[in-house]
C-alpha cells in the first residue's frame, strides 16, 4: 500500500542516519571503553514482549522503595523496573517526603503500588545518574600526571594491593620515576588499642596543664613513657599531633548513616586515624555549629565527672509548615533547593491557596519561592542579621515578645507553664570592663555549691559539686539548676544592675543593647530594604502566636558572620517561643540504625574485637583550643583553630599543604569534589595536584569528576540506586523516620571477589579487600565477633535494618511487624533482577535472625520506617521533641579566643561586617568590584553531579550570569553577551586547574528584573570540566566528551581568597562555613 | 525549555519531513480508517487496584488519594459517560518541571518531544516584578484544530474527550503541528538523549505503554516519525493511576478526574469563578483548565 511505502521513507529520511550514528556509537562505546563503560542489558527481553500490553510498572513485583540522593533531602523512590532495567521513578508514598499525608505504615503493598508520591524533576532523572554512560565499572590508575586525565584500567585486585604496599607506584611517569610512595600497611603504624588509649588521656594532660614549663615537662614524660613508639607518632615533640596513622586522612562529600559507620570503622576503628572529615561547612556549617552551640547543656559530664557545657548536637531547626501561618524565609528557596521541594512545597502552596498561611522571602534574587509570596525583601547579601536585629528591636520595643516563656530559667518553669522547652533568656551575665562574660553563679554571690549525685550507665553513683545559675526576679537574686524539673525559676528579662558591686546583665539585656545599637532607619539602610516592610513583617511575625516562624538556612550560614546571623535569627524565633510547637521550629527525629540504644539487636559501634580509639589534633584543627596545644605560638596562628566546628571542607586539603598542623600521606576522597564545589575551588586542585603535598590519592567515584580527575587510583563506586544506606531525617520532617537506601537495580560496576564473596565493586569492596591484604580486625571472619563474620556489605547493612526494624523500646514493643508470606513473596520476586553478588536471598537470611528477616523485609518493602501521619502532633504541640534548654547566649564563646588575632568571640547576636580571617573588613567595591557575586541552586541541577543528566539538561542546557536591567544599561551589557568574572584575588578570572590547563570564567548574561542591583548570581551545577566534558585517555584509547556537559559557568574560582591564609576562600572562624556570598566581581565583556 | 525543545525540531530534518509529507497526504485519501477495536483502546478495564480500603482521614487531607478514588469510580461507568479534564492551579504550580520529566520517562519522549512544558516569564520591574509558571499539556479540545487537518484520520476524538493519535496510522506529516494553536505537539524524530556518548543507552530503547500498547523504539517502528502529544496518560488512567504529571506535581498543582461526574474534585474546581481556558476565543473549548489567582 502506498501508506505503507510513503511510512517507510519517512522513517528511512528520519532516522537511518540518526540510528546508524547510534549503532557505531554504541560499537565505540565498548571497544573505548575496553568494557569500562559497558553494563548488562534487560532489554532484550522487554523488546521481546508482544505489541498488546498491560501496563507492568504499577505491579509490586516491580517495584522497590528506597530513597533518592540526587541531592541530600532524601526523599522516598518508587523504583519501578522492566525486566530488570530501572524506567520509571516516583515518590514512595509510604514516605511523609512524597506523600501528603503519607499512607499509613501497614498500607498492603498491593495497595501502595498503584500510588505514586510526588518527586521532583532531579529524581525523576536519578535514572540517568544510573545509566550515565561515562560511569567507570573497572578501577582506573593515572597514566600522566596528576590531572592529565590519563589512565590505564586493572584489575581490582592488584590495585587494592598496590595501594597498600605502596612502592615505585608510578615509576613509568615522567619526574615519579624514583618516588616511592609509602603505602597504607606503612601508615598504619601504631596498631594496639591499649596505647592509644593511654596516650589519649596522657596528651589530654597535656592540654589541660596551663603553664608552659609545666607542659613541656609533661611532653617530655611522654616521650619517656613511649620511647618504645616513638617511630610511630608523627612528631615525638609534638605528641598531640598523634600516631602516623593519622597522616591517612579521609574526605568525604555526601555521606549518611550506614555507609559512614562501615567507612569510619576502616580510617577510625581499625586503621586508628583521627582525620575523618565530612563537608558540613561547603552547605550549611555555620547553621548546624550554631545549632550545636545553642543546644549544649549544662549537666554532669561522664567522661569528667563534673557539671559542664556538653552534649550539643550537630543539628539545627526548620520551619514545620504543617502548621505555620506566617513565615519568613530567609536565604532558603523551598521551591529550588532546601530540605527539599517535594516535602516543603505543597505545605506552602496549599497553606497559601487555603487562606491559611502568609509568607515573606528575603532574597537578593527573585527565586521561585519569592515570586509567590505576600512581600519578596531583596536583602543585601551579608546583612542577614542585621534584618532579625532590627525586627528584634521592635519587637522590644513594643512587647511584643512571649514573657511568659522568656522568663522561665529552668525545666521546672517551663514544665508549669505547659512550655516545652526554655532558654537561657533571663540568666544573669557577669559584665567585664564592659563586656559581657561568663554567668553569674551561686559562688558569686557567697552561697555555696550544691551537692548532687548522678547514677552512672553502669550503676555507680557519683557526687559532684552544682554551682547554681542566677537570674534576677523583683530585684531578687535567684539561684538554680537549669535541668531541675522540680524547684522552678523565673526571672525578669531586662536586668541591667549590679549586684555585690559586680555589674551583671540578663542575656536578653545584652541582646537588646545589640538591637538598639542602630534605630530601624539605620538597620533598614544596612540591610538595603524600607523601614515599612520591616515594621510590617514584625507585626505579623508577633501575630500569629507560635504559628509563626522564621525558616533561615544557606543564605544566612554561608558568610564570614554566618554564626551570628544565624544565632540573631533563632534569638528571633526565640522571643515568640515558637520552638516544638507546630507551625514553628522543629527538629529532626529518627530510628536508631546504629544499634547504640538499649536491648537493641545490634551495637555496631561494640561489634569490633579490636577497636581503636583515634586521638590527636586534626588536620582541620578542631574540636581543640590552640592555646593548650604543643603548637601554641602566640597570634597569630598560622591557620585558624575550630573548637566550635568539625568536618571543615575548605580547611582540609589546604591544611595538608601548610603541613599545619603536620603533613598527610595518604587521602582517601568519597563522593565529595571540593574543587568544583567550594569557594575558590582552584586552590583545593594546587593541593590535590601536588604529589608531595598527597603522596597518595585515592578516590571513589562513579566516573571522572572534578576532583577525582587528580586522582591516582579512582575506585568505581555504586550509584545511589545501587547500594546501601540510612538516610536520616531533616528538621522540617516533624515525624520520626529513617528512610532505607537499598539496592534497586543490577549494578553498573564489576564483580570482584572479597573474602572468598563475589560483591560488586564499590568502596565497601576497597575496604573488605585492603582489611582483607593487611589483615586487619574488624572485617572478614569474625569481624564483628568470634562467630560473626563480615564479608559482605549486607551483612553490615542488614544488621542496621534489624535495628530500625526493632524500634528505639528495648523490650521490642516498638518493632515494626514480620512480614507475612505474601508480602516475602513480593519482596523475593522484586528483586528477581538483582545479581547474586548483591541479592543472595539466603545470605540475606543468614546475617539475621529468623524473626529479624521477616521485619526487615516489612522494613525494607516500603523503603524504611516512617511514623504514620497523625503521631506527629501532640495538641498544638510538635510530639517530637527538642525538649531541652536552648542557648541563646553562648558561654563557651567568651572562653575561647580567635587564634587568628587572639581577641574573644562575642557571646550572643550580633551584627559583623564581613571580614577576612584576621578581622579586616573586605572592601573590595571600593576598588572597583562592582557586583556582589552570590550563588543559587535551580532545581534542574544539584552541585557537582547532576549533569549527566540530560532531561534536567533539556530544562536548562546552560546556566546563566544573572544581572539587573539597571545594572546592564550602567555597564553597557546586552542579555546574552558573554562576561568574564574577575575579583580581586582572582583578577585573570581564569580557573587554573593545573597540568597545563586553564578555564576561563566566563558565561553568558540573562538581563532580569529579579535581581537586586548591585548583586549578579550565577546557579550551582553547570560548567564543568570532568565529569564527561572532557576526552579522557583511558589504556590509550580517548573516549570522547560530551560538550553538553560543560555548557554554562561555575564562577567559584572568582571567590575571595582569604589574604591572610592565601590558599583558602573565606571563610567563618566561629561556625566555619565558607563565604559563597561575600566576593564583590567585575564582569568584562569577551 | 520550550524554545530549546522547538528549536530542535524546526531545524534538521524539516525539509526532509516536509517533502514525505507531501507524498503522504496524497496517499491519505485513499486510507480506511481501522476499526477501533484494532487501535487496541477500547477495552473497559477494571481498575487495577482498590483503594476503598485506606482510612478516609487520610484521603480526605490527600488530593492525590481523592482524585485516586473520584478516578476509579469513574472507571465503573461506559467509556462514553466519561469526561476527562484536567486543571491547574497556577497559584499553586512552583515551576519545578518535575511534570514535564515524569512524562518524558512514562511515555519514553526522545530530544524534541515534549508534552508538557512548563512556562516561566518574569513580569514586571523590579523591584515590583514576579515571575509566572504555566504548564502547558495537550488542551484536549472538545472542537480540536488537530483532528480535522489529519489526512489520515490518525489524530481522532475517543468517545472520552481525549485527543488522541494512532500510531500506527500516522505517517507524520505534521499539518497537526501547524494547526494546534497550543503548540501541543511535537515531532519523533528518533533522537536519543545519549548519543554521542559513549553508548546509547538502553532506558531510552524502552518501550513506551501509550494507549495501551508497547511500543519499542526501533527503527521502523512507531512512533519514531510520528507526531506525538499528551493523552493524559490514558494507559494509566484506565488502570486506575493518575496521570504521572497529576501524581508527581510537588506544588500539588494538577488536578484529573471526570468532568461528568459533579461529585469530584475537579467538577468543583471547574465550577468556580476564577477558572479559565487558554485562547477561549478560537472556540476549541479546552478541557484543560486554569486557576490563575
Amino acid at each position: 500500500m502506498k501508506l505503507a511505502s510513503s511510512k517507510k521513507v519517512l522513517e528511512k529520511s528520519l532516522t537511518r542516519r540518526k540510528f546508524l550514528k547510534i549503532s557505531v556509537a554504541s560499537g565505540a562505546g565498548a571497544l573505548l571503553g575496553a568494557n569500562l563503560l559497558e553494563k548488562v542489558s534487560g532489554l532484550e527481553n522487554s523488546l521481546r514482549a508482544g505489541k498488546e500490553a498491560d501496563y507492568p510498572l504499577n505491579n509490586p513485583e516491580n517495584i522497590i522503595n528506597t530513597v533518592c540522593l540526587q541531592c541530600n533531602t532524601g526523599c522516598g523512590l518508587k523504583v519501578k523496573s522492566l525486566d530488570g532495567l530501572v524506567v520509571k521513578i516516583d515518590g514512595n508514598p509510604y514516605s511523609p517526603w512524597t506523600m501528603w499525608p503519607h499512607l499509613p505504615y501497614k498500607t498492603p503493598l498491593a495497595v501502595s503500588a498503584a500510588i505514586e508520591g510526588h518527586i521532583c524533576p532531579k529524581g525523576q532523572s536519578g535514572i540517568q545518574t544510573l545509566y550515565d554512560p561515562y560511569r567507570i565499572r573497572r578501577v582506573l590508575k593515572r597514566a600522566g600526571k596528576r590531572g592529565e586525565n590519563k589512565w590505564i584500567s586493572m584489575p581490582f585486585e592488584q590495585a587494592v594491593k598496590e595501594i597498600v604496599e605502596g612502592g615505585r607506584l608510578f615509576s613509568g611517569i615522567t619526574g615519579e620515576e624514583s618516588r616511592t610512595v609509602e603505602g597504607l600497611k606503612d601508615i598504619w603504624a601504631l596498631r594496639d588499642p591499649k596505647v592509644f588509649k593511654e596516650m589519649a588521656k596522657d596528651i589530654k594532660e597535656i592540654w589541660h596543664t596551663k603553664e608552659k614549663e609545666e607542659k613541656e615537662k609533661k611532653v617530655k614524660e611522654f616521650q619517656e613513657k613511649y620511647k618504645e613508639h616513638a617511630d610511630k607518632l608523627i612528631d615525638p615533640a609534638h605528641p598531640d599531633f598523634g600516631p602516623k596513622n593519622n597522616q591517612l586522612l579521609w574526605v568525604h562529600g555526601r555521606l549518611k548513616s550506614g555507609r559512614s559507620e562501615f567507612f569510619k570503622r576502616f580510617i577510625q576503628d581499625s586503621f586508628g586515624s583521627t582525620n575523618f572529615h565530612g563537608h558540613t561547612t561547603v552547605c550549611q556549617g555555620s547553621l548546624y555549629f550554631t545549632g550545636k552551640a545553642m543546644s549544649d547543656q549544662f549537666d554532669f559530664d561522664e567522661k569528667d565527672k563534673k557539671a559542664k557545657w556538653g552534649g550539643g548536637k550537630k543539628f539545627y531547626w526548620q520551619a514545620d509548615l504543617t502548621g505555620a501561618e506566617f513565615v519568613i524565609f530567609v536565604g532558603a528557596s523551598i521551591f529550588e533547593a532546601n530540605y527539599g521541594p517535594p516535602f516543603r512545597s505543597n505545605k506552602l502552596t496549599q497553606g497559601m491557596v487555603s487562606g491559611k498561611l502568609k509568607y515573606v522571602v528575603v532574597d537578593p534574587r527573585l527565586s521561585k519561592t519569592a515570586a509567590k509570596a505576600w512581600k519578596w525583601l531583596p536583602a543585601k547579601p551579608g546583612t542577614e542579621a542585621a534584618l532579625a536585629l532590627a525586627m528584634t528591636r521592635w519587637i522590644i520595643e513594643n512587647e511584643k515578645y512571649n514573657l511568659k516563656y522568656l522568663s522561665n530559667a529552668n525545666k521546672a518553669s517551663s514544665k508549669a507553664d505547659n512550655e516545652p522547652n526554655w532558654s537561657n533568656a533571663c540568666w544573669l551575665v557577669k559584665i567585664k570592663d564592659g563586656k559581657p562574660g561568663e554567668f553569674l553563679r551561686a559562688s558569686d554571690l557567697g552561697l555555696e555549691k550544691s551537692l548532687k549525685t548522678k547514677t552512672l550507665k553502669d550503676g555507680t553513683i557519683v557526687e559532684y559539686e552544682f554551682d547554681n545559675f542566677v537570674c534576677y526576679s523583683g530585684a531578687q537574686a535567684v539561684t538554680f539548676d537549669p535541668n531541675d524539673a522540680d524547684n522552678s525559676a523565673e526571672g525578669d528579662l531586662f536586668v541591667d544592675t549590679a549586684i555585690n558591686a559586680m555589674k551583671v546583665k540578663s542575656v536578653l539585656a545584652i541582646i537588646k543593647e545589640e538591637a538598639f545599637r542602630f534605630n530601624l532607619e539605620e538597620w533598614a539602610k544596612i540591610c538595603g530594604l524600607e523601614v515599612k516592610d520591616i515594621i510590617e513583617i514584625s507585626q505579623e511575625f508577633t501575630s500569629h502566636g507560635r504559628k509563626a516562624v522564621a525558616d533561615i538556612h544557606r543564605g544566612v550560614s554561608q558568610h564570614t558572620n554566618g554564626f551570628y546571623n544565624v544565632l540573631a535569627w533563632y534569638t528571633l524565633n526565640l522571643l515568640i517561643g515558637n520552638f516544638d510547637w507546630q507551625g514553628g521550629l522543629s527538629q529532626p527525629s529518627t530510628y536508631d540504625n546504629a544499634g547504640e540504644k538499649e536491648g537493641k539487636p545490634y551495637d555496631m559501634g561494640k561489634l569490633h574485637p579490636k577497636k581503636i580509639p583515634p586521638f590527636g589534633i586534626s588536620i582541620i584543627r578542631h574540636d581543640v583550643k590552640y592555646e593548650e596545644t604543643t603548637l601554641f605560638s602566640g597570634y597569630p596562628a598560622k591557620r585558624p583553630w575550630f573548637p566550635m566546628a568539625s568536618d571543615i571542607y575548605q580547611e582540609i586539603l589546604p591544611s595538608a599543604q601548610d603541613g599545619y598542623p603536620y603533613p598527610i600521606k595518604a587521602l582517601i576522597m568519597y563522593m565529595g569534589s571540593p574543587v568544583y564545589s567550594l569557594p575558590a575551588g582552584q586552590t583545593q586542585a594546587d593541593v590535590l595536584a601536588d604529589i608531595n603535598k598527597i603522596p597518595l590519592f585515592v578516590a571513589s567515584d562513579i566516573t571522572v569528576g572534578e576532583s577525582s580527575l587528580y586522582a591516582d587510583y579512582i575506585i568505581p563506586d555504586l550509584s545511589y540506586l545501587e547500594r546501601w544506606e540510612f538516610q536520616g531525617s531533616h528538621p522540617s520532617v516533624i515525624w520520626k523516620v529513617q528512610p532505607v537506601r537499598q539496592p534497586a537495580v543490577a549494578p553498573i560496576p564489576e564483580e570482584v571477589e572479597v573474602f572468598g564473596e563475589r560483591i560488586p565493586i564499590s568502596l565497601e569492596a576497597f575496604f573488605l579487600k585492603a582489611a582483607q591484604i593487611m589483615n586487619m580486625p574488624g572485617f572478614g571472619r569474625g569481624g564483628f565477633k568470634e562467630g560473626l563474620d563480615l564479608l559482605r556489605p549486607e551483612d553490615y547493612y542488614l544488621k542496621m535494618a534489624a535495628n530500625v526494624a526493632f524500634g528505639d523500646e528495648k523490650d521490642g514493643s516498638k518493632a515494626v511487624p514480620e512480614a507475612d508470606d505474601k508480602e516475602i513473596d513480593i519482596f523475593l520476586k522484586a528483586r528477581r533482577h538483582l545479581p547474586q553478588g548483591v541479592f543472595d536471598a539466603d545470605k540475606w537470611q543468614k546475617a539475621l535472625t529468623p524473626e529479624l528477616w521477616k521485619k526487615v523485609v516489612y522494613l525494607l518493602n516500603r523503603g524504611g520506617r516512617f511514623e504514620d501521619f497523625e503521631k506527629a502532633f501532640d495538641g498544638e504541640q510538635l510530639k517530637n521533641k527538642y525538649g531541652k534548654q536552648i542557648n541563646i547566649y553562648i558561654e563557651k564563646l567568651v572562653k575561647i579566643k580567635n587564634s587568628i588575632t587572639g581577641k574573644g568571640f562575642l557571646p550572643a547576636a550580633a551584627y559583623l561586617p564581613i571580614a577576612d580571617s584576621q578581622g579586616k573588613a573586605i572592601e573590595d567595591e571600593k576598588e572597583g568590584f562592582d557586583l556582589n557575586l552570590i550563588t543559587y541552586r535551580e532545581i534542574a541541577q544539584c552541585k557537582s553531579r547532576t549533569i549527566s543528566n540530560y532531561w534536567l539538561l533539556s530544562l536548562l542546557p546552560e546556566n546563566f550570569i544573572l544581572l539587573n536591567s539597571r545594572d546592564a544599561s550602567r555597564l553597557g551589557f546586552n542579555d546574552g553577551d558573554l562576561v568574564r568574572v574577575i575579583s580581586q584575588s582572582n583578577p585573570q578570572g581564569a580557573w587554573d586547574l593545573k597540568a597545563g590547563q586553564v578555564k576561563p570564567i566566563v558565561g553568558r548574561l540573562k538581563v532580569i528584573e529579579g535581581i537586586r542591583p548591585g548583586v549578579t548570581a550565577f546557579s550551582l551545577g553547570h560548567g564543568h570540566w570532568a565529569y564527561g566534558a572532557k576526552d579522557i585517555l583511558v589504556d590509550g584509547k580517548i573516549i570522547k566528551a560530551d560538550k553538553r556537559r560543560s555548557a554554562g559557568i561555575n564562577a567559584n574560582a572568582a571567590m575571595r581568597i582569604d589574604p591572610y591564609l592565601k590558599n583558602t576562600c573565606l571563610e567563618d572562624l566561629v561556625g566555619a562555613s565558607v563565604a559563597f556570598y561575600d566576593t564583590y566581581v567585575k564582569l568584562v565583556k569577551v | 525549555m520550550e524554545t530549546q525543545e522547538k528549536k530542535k525540531f524546526s531545524r534538521g530534518d524539516f525539509l526532509k519531513m516536509a517533502a514525505v509529507a507531501g507524498t503522504s497526504c496524497l496517499a491519505g485519501a485513499m486510507l480506511n480508517p481501522r476499526d477501533t477495536a484494532a487501535r487496541g483502546d477500547d477495552t473497559l478495564e477494571a481498575p487495577a487496584v482498590d483503594l476503598s480500603s485506606l482510612p478516609p482521614e487520610i484521603v480526605n487531607k490527600n488530593e492525590l488519594l481523592k482524585m485516586q478514588q473520584d478516578l476509579q469510580r469513574a472507571l465503573k461507568k461506559p467509556r462514553g459517560a466519561r469526561k476527562w479534564a484536567m486543571v491547574l492551579d497556577l497559584r499553586k504550580c512552583v515551576g519545578c518541571s518535575a511534570c514535564t520529566i515524569a512524562c518524558k520517562a512514562e511515555n519514553v519522549l526522545p530530544p524534541g518531544v515534549v508534552y508538557r512544558p512548563v512556562m516561566d516569564e518574569e513580569v514586571g520591574t523590579y523591584p515590583r516584578v514576579t515571575r509566572r509558571f504555566t504548564p502547558r499539556p495537550c488542551m484536549q479540545c472538545e472542537k480540536p484544530p488537530c483532528v480535522p487537518v489529519c489526512p489520515v484520520k490518525a489524530t481522532h476524538k475517543r468517545e472520552d474527550g481525549i485527543v488522541a493519535v494512532d500510531y500506527d496510522k500516522c505517517i507524520g506529516c505534521r499539518y497537526c503541528l501547524t494547526a494546534c494553536p497550543y503548540n501541543a505537539r511535537t515531532a519523533d524524530f528518533g533522537e536519543a538523549y545519549t548519543e554521542g556518548t559513549p553508548k546509547v543507552q538502553d532506558y531510552e530503547l524502552r518501550p513506551s505503554f501509550e494507549y495501551k500498547k508497547k511500543w519499542p523504539r526501533k527503527h521502523g517502528v512507531s512512533p519514531i516519525g510520528n507526531a506525538r502529544k499528551c493523552h493524559f496518560c490514558v494507559h494509566r488512567v484506565e488502570k486506575g493511576l493518575l496521570p504521572a504529571c497529576v501524581t508527581t506535581c510537588i506544588g500539588g498543582a494538577t488536578y484529573f478526574g471526570d468532568n461528568n461526574d459533579t461529585d469530584n474534585l475537579v467538577s468543583e474546581l471547574i465550577s468556580r469563578p476564577n477558572i479559565t481556558t487558554l485562547k477561549s476565543e478560537l472556540g476549541t473549548k479546552p478541557k484543560v483548565y486554569y486557576i490563575w489567582g
